[in-house]
């Protein structure tokens, strides 16, 4: 054990003065962070509205401000064609032409009521099904307002969760999850391959030390590196981002670490099976980019189309990316996510009994 | 006779096609430096990683300090110093760091300064490892071979590559270790060094050993058949001229 832990903190110690290695751990993965914090990429519920008003009354100008003051609305205004441009380069999730006509009053027998006319962004469904939903509710308000009627049905909203989940608090999960894939599986992969190539893995096994002590110090450095590497990320996402943790940050770590394992052990199977560094990129993209878009990191897994649901579903980053997430937007427990942790354990069972199988210590 | 301190019987080894050891036999008295000479791809190399328990042997015994390395190879490492050919050290540590993680692998503490006092690096401790020149860096892993005061140490090819002046240094701290009573092990292809350093040595060509006795009796026995140099040897070679043009001072960066 003594030998372990003195082993492990020598492995630290040229870790941390290893700038390529500190840059691809930790800058890389607060550069991630930084920018698609900042781009809010994806912005569920957010409808980008293009707005025609020609009638240019008191009444429609009314109308937009009132759109204008909703959270979930950016309104922009322009000339029909214009507009009509900007959607079709996905510029408007939709646009809405206000008539001529438009007044705000009560209806006079026989008379038509003034019509909005919506053109939708078909890429963009979902935005469209709000921006309507949120028409229709103004639409209704002001009637009521105007024919001086109230609502024979009233509608009040329950808050599912404590917090609104706003993009960020989506993302930094996600974020969380690819990093500890790409820590244990390229830091692995890369470092043993190296050391395997240029002699040292031997020279080491020329020693009484024994190989189950190298490699349990091995994997301890990896742990370590990912618990500071999360409580950093963490820490940023929590101070720039002001993301809300509403689960117990200790419960993240847990899984986290649990994540770790399961993908230390693609990364020692990749470096056993390796037998030069150049051969380690192909394979360990091939491993890890489709999770970048399968499991969730960038959006969720609602997109995936059906054909690769299966693989969406139980890849390893899924079930790490959902209990993370679950645990941190959601404030599941460790017991809440069971489904996750068991799908993980399976995976480092899995990788395990890879590992031992290809994992060398010498080139052949 | 004192049992000897490494004694190797009829081993082999294969690679595939390739028999690499055909049968090799020899012992090595303690404090001895032994050393095993053959051309590139002899046996030597194999023989030496199966004596430091690096690899098995397909039959035959290997025993190091009386121990079976076939059945301890942990306990032969344990007391047994080596440098290998074709390894290197860990990146990122200093010359220091290097002799104290080794002591960590061996499970003890090292006064690493005074090992690398012993080698001549003392000046170099807290210079990164991958900065050192080819004749340091053998050096520094000889202070390495010596972190667990070994009994026997090996040294494979340790002047492969090397200048003239850091090869002479070389043989110096060589000798140095066999003062110490330490066995010596070495393999090389220079003969010369063979001739300076080596109380025996072993010929091994295609797995096997062509001739083993002291390096003066294998010259006097050739000279006994009747073999004479087609030219006159000179009292001095293009080595001595060099040595005494360039100096024997270690040139190091």
């Amino acid at each position: 054990m003594r030998q372990v832990v003195r082993y492990t903190a020598m492995l630290l110690r040229a870790y941390v003065r290893d700038r390529s290695a500190v840059f691809f751990s930790l800058l890389l993965p607060l550069m991630f962070m930084l920018i698609f914090g900042a781009l809010n990429l994806g912005a569920f519920g957010h409808v980008t509205m293009g707005i025609v008003d020609e009638a240019r009354n008191a009444d429609s100008r009314r109308f937009v401000d009132q759109l204008a003051g909703i959270g979930e609305l950016t309104v922009r205004e322009g000339a029909l064609d214009d507009e009509k441009a900007r959607l079709s380069r996905s510029e408007r999730d939709m646009v809405v032409a206000i008539p001529a006509d438009f007044r705000l009053a009560p209806p006079q027998p026989g008379a038509s009521v003034p019509t909005l006319l919506v053109y939708a962004n078909d890429g963009r469904a979902q935005q469209v099904a709000v921006g309507r939903a949120i028409l229709q509710q103004l639409i209704a308000e002001t009637s009521f307002a105007v024919t001086r009627t109230s609502p024979v049905v009233q509608l009040t909203q329950e808050q599912v969760s404590a917090v609104r989940l706003r993009y960020v608090d989506f993302l930094v999960p996600g974020i969380l999850g690819m990093n500890v894939m790409q820590l244990a599986i390229f830091s692995v992969a890369f470092a043993l391959v190296a050391d395997k190539q240029r002699g040292v893995l031997r020279r080491i096994m020329a020693t009484p030390f024994r190989p189950i002590r190298f490699l349990t110090s091995q994997v301890l450095l990896r742990l370590v590196l990912s618990v500071i590497q999360i409580l950093i990320l963490l820490g940023v996402a929590l101070l720039v981002f002001k993301v809300q943790v509403v689960g117990s940050v200790l419960d993240l770590l847990v899984l986290t670490t649990l994540g770790s394992i399961a993908f230390l052990t693609v990364g020692f199977t990749l470096a056993g099976w390796a037998e030069t560094v150049n051969q380690v990129p192909p394979v360990a993209n091939l491993i890890t980019l489709p999770q970048f878009f399968l499991s969730g990191v960038f959006f969720p897994t609602d997109v995936v189309p059906p054909l690769l649901k299966p693989i969406s579903e139980h890849a390893p980053l899924t079930y790490l990316n959902d209990a993370v997430r679950e645990v941190s937007t959601q404030g599941a427990t460790l017991w809440d996510v069971r489904g996750d942790v068991l799908g993980l354990a399976v995976w480092s069972i899995v990788g395990f009994l890879l590992a031992v199988r290809f994992f060398k210590f010498q080139t052949s | 006779m004192t049992t000897p301190i490494i004694s190797v019987t009829d081993l082999r080894k294969r690679y595939g096609e390739i028999e690499a050891v055909r049968g090799i036999s020899f012992t090595v008295a303690e404090g001895e430096v032994f050393g095993l000479l053959g051309p590139n791809g002899a046996g030597k190399t194999t023989t030496v990683e199966i004596l430091e328990g690096l690899r098995n042997a397909d039959s035959g015994t290997a025993s190091v300090a009386g121990i079976d390395v076939a059945r301890d190879p942990t306990g032969v490492k344990r007391r047994i110093g080596v440098q290998l050919q074709a390894s290197a050290f860990p990146e990122h540590y200093t010359t220091k760091e290097v002799v104290e993680l080794f002591g960590i692998f061996y499970d003890r503490t090292v006064d690493a300064l005074a090992l690398l006092r012993q080698v001549d690096l003392a000046d170099r401790a807290s210079q990164r490892q991958e900065k050192l020149s080819g004749g340091q860096r053998q050096r520094l892993s000889i202070a390495v071979a010596l972190v667990n005061e070994p009994r026997v140490i090996f040294l494979d090819e340790p002047t492969t590559g090397l200048d003239p002046q850091a090869r002479r240094n070389l043989w110096a701290l060589v000798q140095s270790i066999r003062d110490r009573g330490i066995t010596v092990l070495l393999t090389t292809h220079y003969l010369d060094e063979a001739e300076v350093l080596c109380d025996r040595v072993a010929i091994i060509d295609e797995g096997r050993i062509v001739a083993l006795a002291p390096p003066r009796t294998l010259i006097a026995d050739l000279l006994g058949r009747g073999f004479t140099k087609p030219v006159l040897q000179q009292q001095a070679n293009l080595e001595d001229v060099f040595l005494d043009l360039t100096g024997h001072e270690l040139r190091e960066d």
